[in-house]
């Protein structure tokens, strides 16, 4: 009911950035049919850092796929900053995704070819900011995230935790108001892992943005303002709330 | 902007080398076959395109410049006559053979023409003069044709049909691929040494073991005692070939041509262009040599594809995730799709350019055992348009493998 009534609000008065609305969804293969998401409803209220959590094969990439426009649900519909996406076209997603979220991955995703500096100029590039203004913005990031003497380094001479640093460098790139993280902290060692967590919350933090962070990781807890449970596909009730 | 298309390429070195190997084999192979062709056709017009005529009559059933049928020396003072034709100058055409003083025999061509004359123009002549053509028994060749003649230098000697035979000049660009070494000289020298008969010997001996019967027809007389008769000037009876015609300044050829054709019964009129097309287009079509050349060339088209696709292909499969990652922060499919054709692009142009530096080489080295390949900026443009085609629609081909990439592969690990 909450859900609806959000949405029928104007744009302006929005304080809620994401909202799914009985989101399902069944991947078909030859004769088979396998219900990986199961009538998701959730409401993520703008600027907060929010945790999925969940067994492996509970859907959570699915899901927060789903939630980032990337892949188009078989049953529900889905806001982001107000805006219905589930029927936007492919081209319309793409132009939503360009100027609205930011994308952190588990696997870093850099360009091995080219240099940090670059791989967030790339990100600039696409949101249509280039040139010089392009190249001082990614050194700024790059200093956001406390690396500015690597801009010039290869993905391939930089740590796990500074690959990441540059990933989010790159993921804030344009100002996006949502930021979307598959298990940004899988791949890297306990330390850098919180030293990653807590780059992303002061920076979301700073910016207003809002963050869905996948995670299997605990010590993410404590930066969440709150959690959801996936569960065989469906939303589990809340088994802890961390503080606020 | 970032350019992920030239260091995605340079990325992997090694690879990029074999691409840019296998698209310079390509452009190469395309171009020197287009080079020979264009050089062999050039090389068998040279002769009419260096010509200062505008009109050439030959009799009816001319084939291409060197195959046809005599016309008359009069016919040249008639085509004088004809209103409109400011220069009518004779061109023969015959054929003899050449005795080296080693006594080995090579056909030549014999070419004579107007020495005073404006209208012929045997190649460049690099040693000697024009003039020196008009003394008895002296002629000129074009120099990748000494060898064959074996002699070297202005002064040396051989004989042709019977007759002495001195090297007075040496040309260049004046040698059709096709036709056996040109002789130029005075029409008067041409038309005694066509005139002069020859004596035919016979000499045999039997190899050790007496198997084989060896023989040699000795056509000459030895060239010391080779009688000298006095050159005599051309009669009105004397057969000739062609006749180059200078129109008056601001004539119509057209209606001249048709004017030269009704006061010289069985004769055809062409312009020079229409002239030098018939040639060439008899030695391409008639020696099968274009086909071949265009088979060569096409092979280099398709080697080139095969290459660049491949390279391409694995490029774009290697970094499909990347291509996923792009599209997921929003890359619209131009900006994606300009990636791989600029990769193409720059694989293209990175072939190219040292492609162009072998043929150039490859082209004067030829030149100095003149074999001519013409490497004309048609030739280097329209080879840059078949490598960039090439390249392009192998890019087009990558990018079917990246229209399919799903962005949610940015989320599977
Ligand atoms: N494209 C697909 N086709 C068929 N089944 C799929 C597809 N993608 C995911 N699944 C299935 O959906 C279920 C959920 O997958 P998902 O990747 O969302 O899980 P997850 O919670 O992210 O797991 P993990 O923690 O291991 O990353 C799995 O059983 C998976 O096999
Ligand atoms: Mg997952």
């Amino acid at each position: 009911m909450l859900i609806q009534q959000l949405s029928s609000k104007p744009k302006s008065n929005i304080t809620t950035a994401i909202t799914a609305h009985g989101v399902g969804m069944v991947f078909k293969s030859d004769s088979q049919k396998f219900q990986a998401l199961a009538d998701i409803n959730l409401s993520i209220p703008k600027g907060d850092i929010q945790l999925l959590m969940g067994p492996s094969g509970s859907g959570k990439t699915t899901l927060i796929s789903i939630l980032a426009g990337l892949m188009t649900p078989t049953a529900g519909n889905i806001q982001l900053l107000g805006e219905e996406i589930t029927s936007m076209s492919r081209k319309q997603l793409t132009q939503f995704r360009r100027h609205n979220i930011g994308f952190v991955f588990q696997g870093f995703n850099l360009f091995p070819a080219l240099t940090a500096a670059e791989n967030v100029e790339v990100s600039l590039n696409i949101k249509g900011i280039g040139g010089r203004k392009g190249k001082n913005e990614a050194q700024m990031l790059l200093a956001a995230v406390g690396l500015e003497d690597k801009g010039k380094m290869l993905p391939k001479n930089l740590s796990g935790g500074q690959k990441q640093r540059v990933a989010i460098a790159r993921a804030l790139a344009g100002d996006p108001q949502l930021i979307m993280a598959d298990e940004p902290t899988a791949a890297l060692d306990s330390q850098s892992g919180q030293a990653i967590v807590e780059i992303l919350h002061q920076l979301a933090k700073k910016r207003g943005a809002t963050v869905l962070i996948v995670t299997h990781d605990p010590r993410i807890v404590n930066v969440a303002d709150s959690i959801l449970y996936l569960e065989d596909g469906r939303l589990q009730p809340p088994k802890f709330t961390p503080t606020g | 902007m970032v350019s992920i298309a030239r260091k995605n390429l340079l990325e992997d070195i090694p690879r990029f080398l074999v691409a840019q190997a296998g698209i310079m084999f390509a452009a190469t192979l395309v171009t020197i076959q287009t080079g020979i062709l264009n050089g062999f056709s050039r090389s068998t017009v040279l002769l009419i395109e260096n010509s200062q005529a505008d009109i050439w009559v030959s009799a009816a059933k001319m084939e291409h410049f060197e195959e046809t049928e005599p016309l008359l020396m009069a016919q040249v003072e008639q085509a004088t006559q004809v209103k409109g034709v400011k220069q009518a100058e004779p061109l023969i055409l015959g054929l003899g053979k050449w005795q080296t003083k080693m006594g080995k025999l090579n056909s030549v061509r014999l070419v004579g023409f107007a020495i005073e004359g404006e209208l012929f123009q045997p190649g460049n002549i690099v040693k000697g003069e024009r003039t020196v053509l008009k003394k008895p028994y002296t002629v000129m060749a074009d120099e990748s044709r000494l060898t064959e003649l074996m002699i070297k230098n202005i002064g040396d000697t051989a004989a042709v049909t019977s007759l002495p035979v001195t090297l007075g000049a040496i040309a260049q660009n004046s040698q059709s691929i096709v036709a056996p070494p040109f002789l130029f000289s005075s029409l008067e020298n041409v038309n005694t040494y066509l005139n002069s008969g020859f004596t035919v010997e016979l000499n045999c001996t039997m190899e050790e073991g007496g198997e084989n019967l060896n023989c040699t027809k000795v056509y000459l007389k030895t060239p010391e005692k080779l009688a000298t008769p006095p050159i005599k000037p051309l009669s009105l009876t004397d057969p000739i070939t062609h006749i180059l015609i200078k129109a008056e300044p601001g004539q119509d050829l057209t209606t001249l041509k048709q004017r030269l054709a009704a006061a010289l019964p069985g004769t055809v009129a062409n312009t020079t262009a229409e002239m030098a097309a018939k040639t060439s287009t008899y030695w391409k079509d008639r020696t099968g040599l274009g086909i071949i050349l265009g088979l060569g060339a096409a092979v280099g088209i398709i080697v080139g594809m095969v290459v660049v696709s491949q390279i391409l292909y694995a490029s774009v499969s290697d970094h499909l995730k990347e291509f996923g990652t792009l599209k997921a922060m929003g890359a619209s499919d131009l900006m994606i799709y300009g990636v791989v054709i600029e990769q193409s692009l720059w694989m293209a142009v990175m072939g190219y350019l040292p492609a162009m530096l072998i043929c150039l080489g490859v082209s004067s080295w030829a030149a100095t055992k003149g074999i001519i390949i013409l490497i004309t900026p048609g030739t280097g443009v329209g080879v840059f348009g078949i490598v960039v085609t090439m390249s392009i629609a192998s890019g087009l081909l990558a990018i079917q493998k990246v229209t399919h990439v799903d962005p949610a592969i940015v989320f599977k690990a």
